[in-house]
């Protein structure tokens, strides 16, 4: 292994001090000393007319974030305006300004992203939505996140959910659940245009189209370009890792009553992905998705919803070589995979009396995936198609006024293991209308994946002695969860807010390796068996501060203990090293400030603590890393908008993440980018 | 050639005030959403008229009243303090339940339950008072002004059914601007 990855920097680490102080000193230098100038005075308001008053926007103190107040979850909730403002450039980056989320760059184009832990390089425990669509890949059990993309600005927020949601979600919503949801194409009429380009960002643009069809149908259509810049191997050199991509999509809604809502959307992307170890991936896929929504009185709505999604890859695979690097196992080679899901989701939800609150649900999915090996990666059977069935209820019962209890269970039937069943229990405790307790237990399953029953890594050199270094487990069996949790959310006075969500989390049949007994060779092939258990516990804390009107801190704090170990009697070639890559300590500190003469300044700082990963069943350190980021922004009039934005200002160049080998590390650098906004 | 110099003239001028009403608009950012739906509401008192006979004398204060939790804070005070509606004085009341609703000429209900919102308009049948609220429902349920956004505006939808039986007069204006209910339609 490299030194670089084992903590010997290249620079000097900024002390925290430092940057505090630097902080601080931007924020006393543009300090306006004139707050009301940002609020239109009820003197000038009144002498509006009605057109002028209807003309204006309002800051949406919504409904949606009183009921914030009030859930009964580790929810946190990324808005379109939190994510325009922070000058985040991909859904990734956007992920950033959640506090309960836990995110590695790997390289130009990929990120580990999950909650609560298990960062590894497929990290499989969280599942991702994007408007009721599952990216939520089951040939490598992960998300694909160089391939979720969407015009950034018709994002409608994020919801980011920590903890299991097994009985709403499904299995794989193990440690958390990540909703992202586009706006109604009524909030995106007109035309929207952005372009721009920096040192890494090379160039980007954006275009949005939104208009009526009638008084009732709505629609958009949108499209985006870009092309990212390498990032670097610690030596300093460029990894060859540049990522081009285009998308297109549209959405059409019909309220054709107040009775009767339908979406029809979809999207194409197409994409080419530099890789570190040489070559280049392609990427293509598309979906296609609607839904019906019936209201039949204010307390019971339904909602039928089908979606068809293809995602296709060529990508190619290195040679895979023995591990003193003498010999060639086998030759390079390209893996294709072409996965199409259909889906179908009904749901229904209804007041019975007056203390049932009961949503159920039916759904089915279709996965068919067709791989195309090559010699040193490898599926078998190549073609495989998946059925899942689901249904679930669940109920919530007010005892109480002030306390609820929640009650429901998914079950599920999969083509691995048969029934699955993913229960929860909450209560929440209204202590008032600013303050909630809540509680739950929860259990959550993550089915097999192709990767833990079909994968091979084959050895033609070596053949028939060795056939495959690795192969999927025959026998391998979901891994489950219980998981127990407290939270707490208050609105203290009218400028402070905060939750905190502590949770202890019990897994067990994880993923770990096992020897092949004799009379295989020297133990191989290696497979895959579920010989891991163990736990986790920690707290999420997020506190927000609204100072004045025009200036917001946001502060969060993350600590994750785990004790993942193989199982009494039971056997790991990872040495239980293989399944977590996650710092016990985060920290993040955003600062928001809208300036008189309509000028914007964020800054965001985050601090990550040194973490462990699996180097061949040897333990391997990331160092621990301090990140800041810049955006300034003017508004010369309401229809334009100038941007300056930086990202990772602090060091030349950092690692956040190590995938394992073959693939060399690499760094992310220091970055600078301009945009211009146009809106008519 | 005066004729080219006037058209230039007055292309200048509109330009000028657009630029002017933009600059305007664009610093409004950001008002709070009850901030605004306060001066609506005292706006209403420019476009409706009521009976003479729902005051008690030409001094009696007009009455905005709050039904229900209020969503407003101070801004419904500050907006009305000091203002005069045609002589009369305007005032802001906060009342719990229907029960306690007495003299009221423009009603917000911010009200959860529906059939307390429909006991509501079942007790104010008759009274000459401008019933509004943000409810979806609002207006099938007997209400007449309903706020809703869209595109972060606020907008409004009004049911003339419901105002005219209340004996209210309207004005053209507020129904040209607002998105009008038919009962008809919607059900």
């Amino acid at each position: 292994m490299n030194n670089s990855v084992t903590g010997k920097r290249v620079h000097n680490p900024v002390p925290a001090s430092a940057i505090f102080f630097f902080l601080f000193s931007l924020l006393l230098i543009t300090y306006p000393g004139q707050a009301q100038d940002t609020l239109l005075s009820f003197r000038t308001l009144k002498k509006l007319s009605l057109e002028e008053l209807m003309s204006i926007e309002v800051i949406s103190v919504s409904k949606r974030m009183e009921k914030l107040i009030t859930a009964p979850s580790a929810i946190q909730v990324i808005t379109g305006e939190d994510i325009r403002r922070s000058g985040a450039t991909s859904i990734a980056e956007a992920l950033r300004l959640a506090d309960n989320i836990q995110i590695g760059q790997k390289n130009a184009h990929d990120w580990a992203i999950t909650a609560r832990g298990f960062n590894t390089d497929l990290a499989n425990k969280l599942l991702v939505l994007i408007d009721g669509r599952t990216v939520y890949i089951p040939l490598f059990s992960g998300v694909f996140w160089d391939r979720q993309d969407y015009l950034l600005e018709d994002i409608d927020r994020i919801e980011v959910i920590s903890g299991p949601g097994g009985t709403l979600w499904g299995s794989n919503a193990v440690n958390g659940v990540i909703n992202i949801i586009t706006k109604s194409s009524k909030d995106t009429q007109g035309l929207y245009l952005e372009t721009g380009g920096g040192t890494e960002l090379r160039h980007f643009t954006g275009l949005r189209y939104g208009g009526m069809l009638s008084s009732k149908i709505s629609y958009r259509v949108y499209g985006k370009y870009f092309d990212r810049d390498n990032s670097v191997f610690p030596d300093g050199n460029d990894a060859p890792d540049s990522w081009q991509m285009g998308q297109t999509g549209f959405r059409m809604e019909a309220n054709l009553s107040s009775k009767n809502a339908f979406t029809f959307q979809g999207d194409y992307y197409n994409g080419e992905l530099g890789l570190s170890t040489g070559g280049k991936t392609k990427v293509t896929g598309g979906n296609i998705l609607c839904r019906w929504t019936h209201t039949f009185s204010d307390n019971s709505y339904t909602s039928l919803q089908m979606y068809y999604d293809r995602t296709y890859l060529a990508q190619p695979v290195p040679e895979s070589r023995s591990g003193d690097n003498t010999f060639v196992l086998a030759p390079a080679g390209m893996l294709k995979d072409g996965l199409n899901t259909y889906d179908f989701d009904f749901q229904h939800h209804f007041r019975l009396g007056k203390l049932h609150r009961i949503v159920w649900g039916l759904g089915y999915r279709n996965t068919h995936d067709k791989v195309q090996s090559a010699p040193a990666l490898a599926f078998s059977p190549s073609v495989l198609s998946r059925n899942l069935f689901s249904g679930f209820v669940q109920d919530e019962i007010m005892l109480m006024k002030n306390f609820s209890f929640i009650l429901g269970s998914k079950v599920e039937h999969n083509d691995y293991t048969g029934f699955e069943f993913e229960p929860n229990a909450r209560i929440q405790v209204n202590i008032s209308n600013k303050q909630t307790l809540w509680g739950a237990v929860s259990r959550a399953v993550r089915i097999p994946s192709r990767v833990d029953r079909d994968i091979r890594l084959p050895t033609p050199a070596f053949s028939p002695i060795i056939d495959n270094i690795l192969i999927g487990g025959a026998n391998f069996k979901s891994e489950t969860l219980i998981a127990y949790e407290l939270g707490y959310r208050a609105q203290l006075g009218s400028k402070v807010s905060g939750s905190i969500a502590a949770f202890y989390n019990h897994y067990n049949h994880v993923r770990s390796t096992s020897l092949s007994p004799p009379p295989a060779t020297l133990g191989f092939p290696l497979f895959y068996e579920n010989n891991l258990k163990g736990e986790t516990y920690g707290f999420e804390l997020s506190i927000t501060c609204q100072v004045v009107d025009w200036w917001r801190l946001r502060s969060g704090y993350n600590l994750l203990r785990e004790d993942i170990r193989v199982k009494t009697g039971k056997t790991d070639f990872n040495n239980a090293l293989n399944e977590t890559a996650d710092p016990p300590h985060r920290f993040s500190l955003r600062s928001s400030m809208g300036l008189p003469q309509n000028i914007e300044l964020e800054v965001g700082l985050r601090w990550v603590d040194v973490f462990h990963y699996n180097n061949s069943g040897v333990q391997a350190t990331v160092s621990n890393y301090v990140e800041a980021g810049i955006r300034l922004a003017w508004q010369p009039t309401k229809r334009v908008e100038i941007s300056v934005v930086g990202q990772n200002l602090l060091n030349n160049r950092h690692t956040e993440y190590v995938i394992s080998k073959p693939n060399p590390p690499t760094e992310i650098e220091r970055s600078i980018y301009g945009k211009i906004i146009c809106r008519l | 050639m005066p004729a080219l110099r006037i058209v230039l003239h007055k292309t200048l001028n509109t330009l000028l005030f657009t630029l002017v009403t933009a600059l305007l608009l664009a610093q409004a950012l950001p008002v709070r959403e009850y901030q605004l739906k306060a001066v609506f509401l005292f706006n209403f008192t420019q476009f409706v008229d009521w009976p003479a006979s729902s005051f008690a004398t030409e001094q009696s204060p007009l009455v905005i009243g709050i039904l229900g939790e209020n969503p407003f804070g101070s801004y419904l005070e500050e907006t009305v303090s000091d203002e005069k509606v045609k002589g009369h004085s305007v005032v802001v009341h906060y009342f719990k339940n229907t029960e306690e609703i007495k003299i009221c000429h423009i009603l917000f209900i911010n009200l959860a339950e529906t059939k307390k919102r429909e006991q509501a308009a079942e007790t104010l049948k008759g009274r000459n008072v401008l019933t509004v609220s943000d409810a979806i429902d609002f207006l099938k349920q007997g209400g007449m002004i309903r706020f809703f956004t869209r595109d972060n505006k606020i907008k409004l939808q009004i049911n003339p059914e419901a105002s005219k039986a209340a004996n209210l007069v309207l004005s053209s204006k507020l129904l040209r601007l607002a998105d009008i209910f038919d009962p008809s339609k919607n059900n």
